[in-house]
């Protein structure tokens, strides 16, 4: 991730280079946006990886593992998708504790719908999004977004 | 008098750091070797991004001087129509890093002039990750990724248009 990150600052150091060479005026300005919307959402960021810390350490992956596995049915399928939407990581770590789960036989609805709703729905992440796009969207993407993840995995364990 | 006002906005705009600071100080008082580690994991995960944050915060600079909002309206806005939404279903298969880096780039797009329901679809197309499927395959197998990654470019489109219903529905029968 560091090295991606570090691409991608050098890919945008260079842009403001050549922009700074177009016109200095227009370029301080984007570096005023940019200083200006960093400076709004850093606080927030400690914030939010302060709580993934929490989270990785008091709820582990074989605390989610034992509370999907002992699940069937329904309560698997929602408590897959609730589940994904409070744990907040990578997908890198959701895939292996995805297939060790399908692999102790896990019902896979529930394993897709935990999946989708890991990478799409984000409790943690919630007040970042409301502070970025305001309370009413945040609510409303995040709701409709558990709802397919639900729905995603139940049409996974028809096709599948 | 002042000092109240300035207590509550700062309440109102950090209650997310200071619920993480109550947090930890009830987390170091019942298992500090947990909450240090909490505070490592924390530390690191923070580090390894920081400066994905910063270059997309850079990139949010260029788009809001540089991109005209004639282009993007014409591209993602309601002019764009229904080709809006494929390219924004498109961009959300490749795009990488955790949502919350992406939220602001996405409201650079939206204020100039991308309509919600494209901002939403390349929200939903990013459970789709098109740079990670071969390690979802490896752990999943073929047929179990592959349906879902396909059920999930099928819905971001209507998850777009559902969730943007719901921002424009009119004033007057929004709940209270």
């Amino acid at each position: 991730m560091t090295n991606v990150g570090l691409t991608y600052l050098l890919l945008i150091v260079i842009t403001y280079g050549v922009l700074f060479r177009i016109s200095p005026g227009r370029t301080r300005q984007s570096l005023a946006v940019a200083g200006q919307s960093l400076g709004r959402l850093f606080p927030l960021l400690i914030a939010v990886f302060a709580l993934i810390g929490l989270f990785q350490v008091y709820l582990p992956p074989e605390a989610i593992q034992q509370r999907l596995g002992a699940a069937s049915g329904w309560s698997a399928l929602v408590s897959g998708g609730l589940l994904g939407a409070v744990a907040i990581g990578p997908p890198v770590a959701a895939f292996p504790l995805a297939g060790s789960l399908l692999a102790a036989g896990a019902w896979p609805p529930a394993i897709a719908a935990f999946i989708v709703s890991w990478v799409s729905v984000g409790v943690i992440s919630l007040p970042v999004e409301a502070e970025v796009f305001g309370l009413r969207f945040a609510l409303a993407r995040n709701g409709i977004a558990f709802l397919a993840a639900l729905l995603i995995g139940l049409l996974v364990g028809v096709v599948a | 008098m002042k000092l109240k006002g300035t207590l509550w906005t700062l309440l109102r705009s950090q209650w997310l750091l200071l619920l993480a600071i109550v947090l930890y100080g009830w987390a170091f008082s019942v298992t500090p070797d947990r909450a240090l580690e909490a505070l490592t994991v924390a530390g690191t995960s923070f580090s390894s991004v920081l400066l994905l944050i910063v270059a997309v915060m850079g990139l949010v600079g260029v788009i809001q001087v540089w991109i005209s909002r004639d282009l993007i309206s014409r591209l993602l806005g309601r002019q764009g129509g229904f080709r809006a939404f494929f390219i924004a279903a498109a961009c959300g298969t490749v795009l990488i890093g955790p949502a919350y880096i992406i939220f602001p780039l996405l409201m650079s797009i939206r204020a100039q002039g991308a309509r919600w329901g494209v901002i939403v679809t390349v929200l939903a197309a990013y459970a789709v990750k098109i740079p990670m499927i071969p390690l979802e395959v490896q752990y999943l197998g073929w047929g179990f990724s592959l349906t879902r990654s396909l059920l999930t470019i099928l819905f971001a489109i209507p998850i777009g248009l559902a969730v943007e219903a719901i921002m424009e529905r009119p004033a007057a029968i929004r709940p209270p």
